[in-house]
């Protein structure tokens, strides 16, 4: 079996996304999705899927290529927004209209029963969000909360918690992904605006670090067992000597956040998930193995392709140098525990 | 083989105080907490550093419920390696964030106002 954890359908065009928002903002300015400063070489989608359309709007065409020709037997769709809006009244707006529209056009005409959707909120206005978990929460189809990586604040942060509660509450996973749409945001990386692609490609991805590091050292993890985040721009790959970090100061210093009440390591297991990333892990194969079991990551990653991003990648590229319990956890038990998803398949 | 031995008379050793004696390979401190004595090893259980150097005091446990969330606990038996800050509780030789990295820790006894050790 192998599980998508990682696929990002879009809008036809990016005015459909007016006939999903309530009148009151439906003439208002929503910024495009593709609305950045950093265009990967060759277009941000993979170049086979561009048409009349936007790519991965079809939804035939994405089951046909996920499911036909990756072999995927789940995907979990995770819709990007329009970036962090000032008005985060409207950004609100902007997410319920995006989760209906998943619903409408995704989940609810899908026959395969193999689409899983997310139920995107504003963190920006906690309380908007609250309200669109508790809206959606009851979905049998929606099976986490999705956020976006670029935030003013990181996510550990005490105004933010409401939400993490209300996801813990409903059993779902809170995922982080980079957002579409150039929204009131900070510098990409933390070298600032990098002025090239590769730049801002290799490192933007690794401020999952900085919310993952605050959610440990501000206690949300230890008040709230149930809560799970899934990084789903991957970024794995350096998540070892970056705990080792952490670790080492909380034995130092342990008295100043006494209610970090283990190794911040030891949050990892019950709390932390990744989706799988092109750009992750030695470029040898050879050292996959070893690698992986640092930080007990093969317990943490889940297979997710990026689809119909340009860097997509395979499950068997992914999964290339695992060993066979690996190999099975990243591409699907991981995932399968995390969602709930396929415990018919699994039986067999 | 462990030998009691002298350490001082306890009008020099009062409440908050430690004696560091000259025994075994790296010392051992003696302290007196709240008027009852405890003694450790001058060995940190991380890198070696002489524990004993280090500060003696409190540590802070959560206070979910106070506007500062922390609460300042154990006064006078928590010491500080001087090198890494590590915290040991003296009267247990276990380190406060990892119980699994303890120090080791010594009989200490009174007997006619004169403190005795054995180590």
């Amino acid at each position: 079996m192998i599980i998508d954890a990682n696929v990002q359908p879009h809008f036809r065009s990016n005015a459909e996304i007016r006939r999903y928002l309530p009148e009151a903002h439906q003439l208002r300015a929503v910024p495009d999705v593709e609305q950045q400063w950093y265009q990967a070489p060759g277009g941000d989608y993979r170049q086979d899927l561009y048409g009349q359309h936007y790519p991965g709007s079809d939804p035939e065409t994405v089951s046909r290529h996920l499911f036909d020709d990756m072999g995927v037997d789940y995907a979990i769709l995770n819709p990007l927004t329009r970036g962090n809006i000032a008005d985060y009244l409207l950004n609100t707006s902007i997410c319920a209209a995006v989760n209906d529209w998943l619903l409408d056009r995704w989940l609810e005409p899908d026959g395969t029963d193999r689409f899983r959707g997310t139920i995107r909120v504003n963190p920006e206005d906690p309380r908007g969000a609250v309200a669109e978990i508790e809206r959606l929460a009851d979905h049998p189809k929606l099976v986490q909360v999705g956020i976006p990586m670029q935030s003013r604040e990181p996510y550990g942060k005490p105004m933010f918690e409401p939400i993490w509660e209300a996801a813990a509450a409903h059993g779902l996973p809170v995922a982080v992904h980079i957002n579409g749409g150039n929204g009131v945001d900070y510098a990409p990386t933390f070298a600032g605006h990098a002025h090239t692609y590769p730049g801002y490609a290799a490192f933007m991805p690794l401020n999952y670090f900085v919310h993952l590091a605050t959610l440990i050292v501000e206690g949300v993890f230890g008040r709230l067992p149930d809560l799970k985040f899934v990084f789903a721009d991957g970024g794995y790959d350096i998540l070892t000597p970056l705990m080792w970090r952490l670790d080492t100061f909380w034995l130092s210093m342990r008295d100043q956040t006494p209610w970090v009440d283990r190794y911040p390591s030891q949050y990892l297991p019950g709390h932390v998930r990744f989706c799988s990333s092109a750009f992750d892990g030695p470029l040898d194969s050879g050292e996959m193995q070893r690698w992986m079991d640092f930080t007990g990551k093969s317990d943490l990653l889940m297979f997710g392709s990026s689809y119909p991003h340009w860097s997509a990648s395979r499950p068997d590229v992914i999964a290339g140098g695992l060993d066979d319990a690996q190999r099975d956890k990243v591409l699907w038990r991981n995932a399968s525990d995390l969602y709930g998803l396929g415990a018919k398949e699994n039986a067999r | 083989m462990p030998t009691r031995r002298l350490v001082c008379s306890l009008d020099e050793l009062p409440p908050g105080g430690m004696k560091l004696v000259d025994v075994g390979k790296f010392g051992v401190g003696v302290y007196n907490v709240r008027g009852a004595l405890y003694a450790i090893v001058n060995y940190c259980s991380h890198e070696g550093a002489p524990l004993c150097l280090g500060l003696i005091g409190g540590t802070n446990e959560s206070a979910p419920e106070s506007p500062g969330r922390l609460r300042r606990v154990r006064d006078g038996q928590i010491v500080r390696c001087p090198w890494h800050n590590w915290e040991f509780d003296v009267t247990t030789g276990q380190n406060l964030a990892d119980p699994t990295r303890r120090v080791r820790t010594y009989q200490v006894d009174v007997s006619d106002g004169e403190v005795y050790l054995t180590a």
